[in-house]
């Protein structure tokens, strides 16, 4: 087994008296991909914005790269290299593509911007080149994926936590992203939310399954898509 | 390219200096438009620090009279009373002003959107109360009157006279300064920084800016720019009383932000330079100036909300865009090897 | 013989009562509008100044009986109200961050407004009074209370209570309240939204309209009103939590005694700090938990 680089244990989450989170522990290892899946309002986007920053857990302790981070603020989460995107996409709408990349690269301490030769490659990987003078927000909803995923790759993350990275794109886009996906997890940890099992089977080497905040299986993605109570919990209901 | 921008800027600053001084000059003569003048590049210098605050970083503050008032009477108060020279007192005032203007403000720019707006107005309305019934040091709502000017020795110049244009290129060149103050945090870091956090405060944090360490940085530079100019307006006026620094004069500044174009460095120029002399050329409207500045505020906010400026930059861009919608879609290629 | 300080204890507590009950009507307009549409109207001072401010030129200039001028302020609300609907506050129905624009205009129409005053009533007069609707002093068992106050306790008392009724029992009020917990929810259970803002806002200004003739009925008042009056409508919504009646009515009374035993002692202004400083701090501390929507 690999160094831990997320280990979140016993994590609980109220919201007024319902538990989002119940006494969830994740371990994640260096370079490993982890899946996580479970029906609608099941707590896997609670955790990742807790795990983020975004919200404050009631109990237990979240540590990443080895210290912990439960209590920290998301900026300073961020700098410790663990990022995130979100399931509705979020760019700086108004903002051209150049300048969403620019203010990332700035915000990672890169001072050359657009011209730093690490954000050249991810504008020339996700295939940004020729639309980096475009409003972000006048973007096909693909192209505003791969503007999210370039900024946070900018940033030079040891996690990257993504939320439904295929959301609302067609079949042909997300072959495409699957591809871009598949090269990512040879050179990052990865931490995904999906709904679509295709992803989770392809890219994932391990898979966490929430149901109700709770954790109810965690494993190898072809026992866990053939876990009867998994099937019957989400699977069944999903029809995937 | 950046030294050709920077022989650019260098240009633009100096021809910006050589217009300051040539209005001070040719407005000379009469002392009615100097005066205007004057007014007009004091309200140059506060729509810059209002612009960085709510044009740049999307913070709508109410307050910025009030810490306008702080480095007025602050002033006054060691110029009159305990004899400093003036151009001691300024900055010594000034920085805390906006050290003041920090600490009101800090609870209330951990708040978001209209909380903050609110809280602003409220600690704004507290500090009109506060100038009203502290007469000790504010001789109450009387006012201060009679504020005399100071007199200013340039090396290599000798004792200037500043009764005279002097003043007015003064107060031009220092409202230049704030510009140019706000035209540089726009090129740095910082600049992209407090745009993202105009834009979505919460993607910008999760980008790992730390956004309230940057909003409080704007908060202290722009209370700065605003307690410079009230300062310098109190010794330019000659008298200052709380009403000097009421809501309202929050209220226009913020209005001639808005109207010429918040976000734009030229907007908030071109709105001093439209609303200001407004009043003084009609005297029938100095009667309604409230009146006319709350239309604008209204018809700004629903019909115009880029402003002045920002409509024309809109239209113009527009243009340009049209001329070269020769830009294809972009097809998917095939991935690059790695 | 009765002991003078016990008297002025006594007219203390009725002043209160009274004050009270104008604040804790008010406030519940602003509150409704603000909880409903989420506009939090920086005007409410200068409305709640304007409605007495006409009635007081119908009554004296044009010698109106007095019950007829404000009844007739009241009717003249409604159509103005609804103008200011159609003409400005539907236009920002599908802004994000309405109540920034909101709060900026509403300071726009109280800059206008309040320089309408100073260039009209301003010129005419200092103090203004509505004639008595009675005379004289009414003894509720110790409390001496003038005829005209107990009048508008009375009405002030008379409206909280239909305000109450109605949200709760009345179609309309129920569609508001389901509004004010839920826009989506409402609109998708078949409730018109963009309906229950206009009667929203209708509601609201004409509460804030009665509660300063109301307020006229019991006092003379001068144009300063508009300025205090706004902040302490304000500062009783954000304490008694943004949209809630309840809070409005509670603090409103707690709020009117504060102002009636502050004003024994020192001055108004005092109170009017006061209550800044309440609101300051409800906006510091609980930034979330009051006021989370």
């Amino acid at each position: 087994m690999n160094e831990i680089l997320l280990d979140a244990r016993q994590v609980e989450k109220q919201f007024g008296g319902i538990r989002a989170l119940a006494s969830v522990d994740v371990q994640q290892a260096v370079g490993e991909t982890l899946g996580m899946i479970g029906p609608n309002g099941s707590g896997k986007t609670t955790f990742v914005n807790v795990v983020s920053g975004h919200l404050s857990i009631d109990a237990g302790s979240i540590s990443f790269a080895g210290a912990p981070i439960s209590g920290r603020r998301p900026h300073a989460i961020t700098r410790a290299g663990l990022t995130r995107t979100y399931q509705a996409v979020r760019v700086f709408s108004k903002l051209t593509v150049a300048d969403n990349l620019r203010t990332t690269a700035l915000a990672a301490g890169r001072e050359e911007g657009v011209k730093d030769s690490h954000v050249r490659e991810l504008i020339h990987w996700l295939e940004l080149d020729r639309r980096l003078d475009a409003i972000a927000g006048m973007l096909t909803l693909f192209e505003q994926r791969r503007l999210e995923l370039a900024m946070r790759l900018a940033l030079r993350p040891k996690l990257v936590m993504l939320d439904e990275p295929v959301g609302g794109l067609s079949a042909v886009e997300i072959t495409h992203m699957m591809k871009l996906l598949g090269e990512l997890k040879t050179r990052y940890s990865l931490f995904v939310i999906e709904h679509t099992m295709r992803v989770i089977r392809e890219l994932a080497d391990r898979v966490v399954v929430l149901v109700s905040g709770q954790k109810i299986a965690d494993g190898r993605p072809e026992e866990i898509l053939r876990d009867e109570r998994v099937v019957r919990n989400y699977l069944g209901s999903q029809g995937a | 390219m950046n030294r050709m921008r920077a022989s650019k800027d260098m240009w633009l600053w100096i021809s910006g200096a050589a217009l300051v001084i040539g209005l001070a000059l040719a407005t000379a003569g009469n002392r009615f438009a100097a005066f205007i003048i004057g007014i007009v590049f004091l309200n140059v210098l506060w729509t810059a620090g209002m612009n960085l605050l709510y044009g740049y970083t999307g913070l709508v503050s109410m307050m910025t009279a009030g810490v306008a008032g702080i480095g007025a009477y602050g002033t006054v108060k060691l110029f009159l009373d305990y004899g400093w020279s003036f151009w001691f007192a300024v900055p010594v005032s000034a920085v805390g002003a906006a050290a003041v203007g920090v600490i009101l403000g800090l609870p209330a720019l951990r708040l978001r959107g209209f909380y903050f707006v609110l809280s602003s107005l409220v600690i704004q309305v507290a500090l009109t109360l506060v100038f009203i019934y502290f007469p000790q040091f504010t001789n109450g709502d009387t006012g201060i009157t009679q504020i005399p000017r100071p007199g200013l020795w340039l090396p290599g110049f000798g004792a200037v006279d500043l009764t005279g244009p002097g003043f007015e290129i003064i107060l031009g060149l220092l409202a230049l300064a704030g510009v140019a103050v706000v035209y540089m945090i726009i090129r740095s870091r910082m600049g992209a920084f407090i745009i993202a956090i105009r834009e979505d405060d919460l993607l910008a944090e999760e980008l790992g800016i730390d956004v309230t360490r940057y909003k409080v940085m704007v908060f202290f530079i722009s209370s700065l720019l605003m307690a410079v100019g009230g300062a310098f307006y109190a010794v330019y006026t000659g008298f200052i009383s709380p009403r000097s620094f009421d809501v309202l004069m929050s209220m226009n500044i913020w209005l001639m932000v808005a109207f010429g174009g918040r976000g734009t460095i030229a907007g908030p120029i071109i709105g001093s330079a439209i609303l200001v002399p407004i009043p003084f050329l009609l005297q029938e409207l100095y009667q309604i100036k409230d009146i006319f500045y709350g239309s604008l505020i209204i018809l700004v906010t629903v019909a115009m909300p880029a402003g002045v400026y920002g409509t024309i930059l809109k239209w113009w861009r527009v243009r340009r865009q049209k001329q070269n919608t020769a830009v294809a879609p972009v097809a998917i290629k095939r991935m690059p090897a790695e | 013989m009765v002991d003078p300080n016990l008297l002025i204890g006594l007219s203390m507590l009725t002043t209160g009562l009274v004050l009270g009950a104008i604040f804790a009507l008010t406030a519940a307009g602003v509150t409704i509008v603000y909880g409903c549409i989420w506009l939090p109207n920086a005007a409410s001072g200068q409305f709640f100044l304007l409605a007495p401010l006409v009635a007081w030129s119908l009554s004296t200039a044009m010698g109106w009986s007095p019950i007829l001028a404000v009844a007739a302020v009241l009717i003249a609300g409604l159509p103005f109200a609804y103008l200011l609907e159609r003409l400005l506050i539907r236009r920002f129905y599908d802004v994000p961050d309405r109540n920034i624009a909101y709060f900026v205009v509403t300071l726009g129409i109280t800059q206008i407004l309040s320089g309408v005053f100073s260039i009209t009533w301003g010129q005419w007069s200092d103090q203004y009074n509505i004639p008595p609707l009675a005379e004289g002093v009414v003894f509720i068992g110790p409390f001496p209370l003038p005829a005209n106050r107990l009048i508008a306790l009375v009405g002030a008392l008379a409206l909280l209570g239909a305000l109450f009724v109605g949200l709760r029992y009345h179609r309309f009020g129920r569609a508001l309240r389901a509004v004010f917990q839920n826009r989506e929810a409402a609109a998708l259970r078949g409730v018109d939204v963009q309906r229950i803002y206009l009667g929203a806002f209708l509601l609201g200004t004409s509460v804030i309209f009665a509660g300063g003739l109301l307020y006229a009925m019991a006092y003379s008042f001068d144009l300063s009103v508009a300025w205090s009056m706004g902040i302490t409508a304000f500062a009783i919504m954000i304490v008694g939590g943004p949209g809630s009646v309840l809070g409005a009515l509670v603090v409103g009374m707690l709020f009117g005694f504060v102002q009636a035993a502050v004003s024994v002692f020192a001055s108004p202004t005092a109170a009017t700090l006061s209550y800044l400083l309440a609101m300051l701090v409800i906006l510091l501390l609980r930034p979330s938990g009051l006021f989370a929507r």
